[in-house]
């Protein structure tokens, strides 16, 4: 029953269902995704991180050529739209989809089959239980409590939004690292990873995994560092420094710029690598494993992304992740 | 099952319609311009699978770049700037195709969505629909070449019902000059034709006006082919071989000796047939000869007197002195000069209603017609024909008028063609379907410029020669230039390597871009063909004839010199009897003119007499065999006159 659901699991089905099963339920029109009218609203934040090559954290030039060294590319998207409004309480249609683009011949192919998974969002301690139970026999798995685990939980509608769209986020990290894992377990190839590794314990210690993020709303970096890191020039990296989370497993990083930043602000071009921690942090083998893996980021800068707002730090493998989910949503 | 090649794709600003679709392919398929694909629809019709044949009209390629700049700054600005991409963009293959045919034919849907696969034979007979008229039962197929794409070989048939009528006829061919295109075209596709044609359907012959050179020359010899060309031939099942039975016509120069034509090389005179007519036969087609200037409708209603009352009748009238049987050109001046010896006599302006002037006038241009046309035109009305009545079956008759004049080709081609269409009307030609080809029609039937003559019965025979069995293969290089009922009538048209400018011209603008580019670079032996079952064009290879080259003939087997007047006369004359000597000839021709001796030559030419010496000798003086003068009688003497009477006697 829920798996044909989850076939027919489109907006305006979704929409004719829902105003079936409540009729008092408000049809939402025209509104835009929650991607886009979520305005980030996590705080910039500067951390200190521990530095693993050297005291400090100085910029290092990648003199060697870029080299090709990943063999695929992963990333994942999402898109979360208003259904219905019961009352006030927003009933949220959130989609996920990741895939990995393997290179061959130069050439983008898809690796394995791509993951699309759809899911309805809503607060259950907000709704009516009849209400809730009346969902929950028509979707099943399919439909998440948004509240789950929540300690306090605001009724005002763009913070239920909110939490919806963070539980779309959630899932897509998910299935992206459903698919990073799957890549570690059947590759030995370098996967590139659009975003952090250090969410999944198998993804996050794999030495063929390199994660790369592209914001920049928490810093590493603080005083002089920091300094170090905004100034970094073309081709240079920051020193490596370890970065700790407690829902997280360590994971080694450095900044590295992709392109020069004269006229351009700070961050231009400016991306984070994350790799696995080396079980034994020995000073040239971190640098070397950092330089290494700079010189494959480097050789990813052309083509370039264009036309996307990002393609100062984005790279073509993950426009052409973007550029195929799209086409297959 | 044969691979999918690609797959249907329809937006809203590049829909698919029932004549047109697009499909997008990887990049390295073998599809390209021309080729010819089956698509298998998705979905069921009416609980029919939908198959829609097409060929591929257009192309296109883009990547995903949003501008050029952006490449431009991928590179630093420098062209040779190469970053080593380790990836290359996106890119697509999107073809747009022109529907073929629909599989079933109602009802008529835009093409559906679906795979597309490279056709195969079978798919290309269906597709041109070619299935109608190869089956058994039906087999008027006339291959007109292959048709090659990515791995499929398939021949492609004409339907002879519609090219050599009666359902609808003619072939047009259009190319550049130099590229060995129209005139090899035309010699492929009569072989073809003398393999193919159903015997069903009568007997076919070719009669073809060797316009210009060597081209048509050396037809009955062997030429130059390859092994690709043999394939071609085995393809086809048409025989590699050169046209078994060629009869050649050529007219005499100026000097009424030698032949007017590069095929006059002894070893190759058994099959040349001088052409010689005379007056009555150009009479007839003064019209051909006389502009609108001369032929008034004084001088018209002469010309007709003469052909009514004069021409190979005893003419006898109160004015003049004798009576005149006018049968060449040198009895018509005879004629004429009587006539106004007779009116300056009377000093009268006219004579049985014609004006002094016009009949000056009709005699100027009349006797003018032997000399613009000598070597053809006879003035003794000496006559040598073509075959009219005895055509044979699978014969190519060449009648080389590369080196006459203009004005004597128009009458050539006037009076043949005529003639053609009398024998075809009265069905006594001997076969029953002829093909005249003609080159440089941009000369003989111009979109614009004087309605000639030629012109007007090119039209007719476009128009209505279909029903006759009179059939018009027609070469030019401007299309464009050509009379639009004539190429329009013409139900099968080939292209060859086009020019340029040409392409340019309205009448192409039904071919893409992408067609037009191809027709601009095609190689030697390949060819558009348009026929009126293919509902779009289609592009074959077609092989070298295999005859000789004109430029190889002519080197292999040069021109014959000159010939002195009495070797060139018992070349003729040996053609009735080959036991003549030239001492013969040189012995009873002693004493004669040379004008006496061609006159002589063109009477045994015109009546074919079974006793050759005795007709040829006729003509002239018999020599007198000499003797020693005796000496005469002594006369009487003079009476002497007595000496003192002077006057007595």
């Amino acid at each position: 029953m829920h798996s044909s659901v989850s076939g027919t699991l489109n907006l305006r089905a979704l929409q004719r269902r829902l105003a079936s099963l409540f009729p008092e339920a408000r049809t939402a029109a025209g509104e835009s995704t929650l991607e886009l009218a979520a305005v980030s609203n996590d705080a910039p934040r500067l951390i200190s991180a521990t530095v693993l090559e050297g005291q400090t954290l100085t910029a290092h030039r990648i003199t060697d050529p870029p080299v090709a060294g990943f063999r695929a590319f992963l990333d994942g998207t999402q898109r979360s739209e208003v259904v219905n409004y019961l009352g006030s309480i927003a009933v949220v249609l959130g989609h996920v989809s990741a895939v990995v683009r393997e290179r061959r011949e130069r050439r983008m192919c898809t690796w394995r089959d791509p993951v699309i998974e759809t899911r309805i969002y809503a607060p259950r301690a907000l709704l009516p239980s009849v209400t809730w139970s009346t969902l929950a026999a028509e979707y099943g798995d399919l439909l998440v409590d948004t509240t789950d685990g929540e300690k306090e939980i605001l009724a005002h509608p763009f913070a239920l939004r909110d939490l919806a769209f963070h539980r779309v986020q959630a899932h897509r990290e998910v299935v992206e690292q459903r698919l990073a894992e799957r890549w570690c377990d059947e590759e030995s190839a370098a996967l590139f990873i659009d975003g952090g590794i250090s969410g999944s314990a198998t993804v996050s210690v794999s030495d063929i995994t390199v994660g790369v993020v592209k914001s920049h709303r928490t810093l590493y970096a603080e005083g002089d560092a920091l300094d170090t890191v905004l100034g970094l020039g073309h081709r240079e990296r920051s020193s490596v420094f370890r970065i700790t989370s407690p829902r997280r497993t360590t994971v080694a990083s450095w900044y590295l710029r992709l392109r020069d930043p004269v006229a351009h602000d700070p961050m231009w071009g400016l991306i984070r690598a994350e790799v696995a921690l080396p079980s034994s942090v020995r000073q040239g083998d971190i640098a070397a494993r950092a330089d290494e893996v700079s010189r494959w980021i480097l050789a990813e800068v052309s083509p370039l992304a264009l036309p996307d707002s990002r393609w100062d730090k984005m790279v073509y493998g993950v426009r052409d992740c973007e550029e195929f989910l799209r086409a297959i949503r | 099952m044969t691979q999918i090649l690609g797959r249907i794709v329809a937006t809203e600003r590049r829909p698919n319609t029932p004549h047109e679709f697009h499909f997008w392919t990887a990049l390295d398929s073998p599809v390209g311009i021309g080729t010819v694909v089956r698509v298998d629809g998705r979905d069921p019709v009416n609980g029919v699978v939908p198959h829609v044949y097409g060929i591929v009209t257009e192309g296109f390629s883009w990547t995903d770049l949003a501008s050029p700049l952006h490449d431009v700054m991928g590179h630093d600005s420098d062209p040779a700037n190469d970053p080593a991409h380790q990836t290359s963009r996106s890119e697509i293959r999107l073809y747009t195709a022109a529907v073929l045919r629909h599989v079933p034919e109602e009802p008529l849907q835009p093409v559906p969505m679906g795979t597309v696969f490279l056709a195969d034979e079978t798919d290309v007979t269906i597709a041109l629909r070619m299935d109608g008229y190869l089956k058994e039962g039906s087999n008027t197929g006339i291959p007109v070449g292959v048709y090659r794409a990515g791995g499929t070989d398939s021949p492609i048939y004409l339907d002879a019902d519609f090219l050599l009528g009666p359902e609808a006829a003619h072939l047009n061919i259009t190319g550049v000059s130099g590229l060995a295109t129209k005139t090899s075209a035309v010699e492929w596709i009569l072989q073809s034709i003398f393999a193919h044609f159903p015997d069903r359907h009568g007997s076919v012959a070719a009669v073809c006006f060797n316009v210009k050179g060597p081209d048509l020359c050396f037809l009955d010899l062997p030429g130059e082919i390859d092994d690709a060309d043999r394939a071609l031939y085995a393809q086809c099942g048409v025989p590699a071989e050169p046209f078994p039975d060629v009869q050649y016509f050529a007219p005499y120069k100026s000097d009424g000796v030698s032949l007017n034509t590069l095929r006059s090389n002894e070893a190759l005179l058994e099959n040349v047939t001088v052409l010689t007519w005379g007056l009555r036969e150009v009479l007839q087609y003064a019209e051909v000869l006389l502009n609108k200037d001369d032929i008034d409708a004084k001088a018209d209603a002469l010309i007709d007197f003469i052909k009514e009352n004069v021409l190979d009748k005893r003419f006898t009238d109160p004015m003049l002195e004798r009576p005149h049987t006018v049968t060449s050109f040198a009895d018509l001046d005879a004629w004429f000069k009587e006539v106004l010896r007779a009116l300056e006599k009377k000093d009268d302006q006219s004579w049985r209603t014609h004006h002094v002037a016009t009949i000056r006038k009709v005699r100027n241009r009349l006797s003018n017609i032997s000399l613009r046309c000598k070597g053809l035109v006879a003035d003794d009305g000496a006559t040598s024909d073509l075959p009219f009545g005895s055509f044979q079956d699978r014969t190519v008759y060449v009648i080389d008028v590369a080196g006459l004049e203009e004005d004597a080709q128009d009458l050539v081609f006037a009076r043949v063609v005529t003639k053609l269409r009398e024998h075809l009307e009265k069905r006594d030609l001997g076969v029953q379907h002829v093909v005249v080809f003609v080159d440089e029609l941009n000369k003989y039937a111009p979109g614009d410029g004087p309605d000639t003559y030629v012109r007007k019965m090119l039209l007719d025979i476009a128009e209505r020669g279909r029903y006759l069995g009179l059939v018009l293969f027609a070469a030019q290089q401007f299309r464009s230039q050509v009379h639009r009922r004539v190429v329009g009538n013409s139900g099968t048209a080939l292209f060859g390597r086009m020019d340029g400018d040409e392409l340019a011209t309205p009448g192409y603008a039904v071919l893409s871009p992408a067609i037009r580019t191809k027709l601009a670079t095609l190689e030697k032996g390949q060819l558009m063909v348009r026929h009126p079952h293919f509902t779009q064009p289609i592009f074959v290879r077609f092989p070298r004839p295999a005859v000789m080259r004109g430029r190889d003939g002519v080197s292999q087997y040069p021109a014959a010199q000159a010939p002195s007047l009495l070797s060139a006369v018992l070349r003729t004359l040996r053609q009735a009897d080959p036991a003549l000597t030239l001492g013969w000839l040189q012995d009873v021709t002693a004493l004669a003119t040379d004008e006496e001796i061609l006159r002589a030559r063109n009477d045994v030419v015109r009546t074919r007499p079974t006793d050759v010496r005795k007709v040829f000798s006729a003509h002239f003086r018999k020599s007198v065999a000499p003797r020693t003068a005796s000496r005469p009688d002594a006369p009487a003497p003079l009476p002497v006159a007595p000496f003192d009477d002077p006057y007595g006697f």
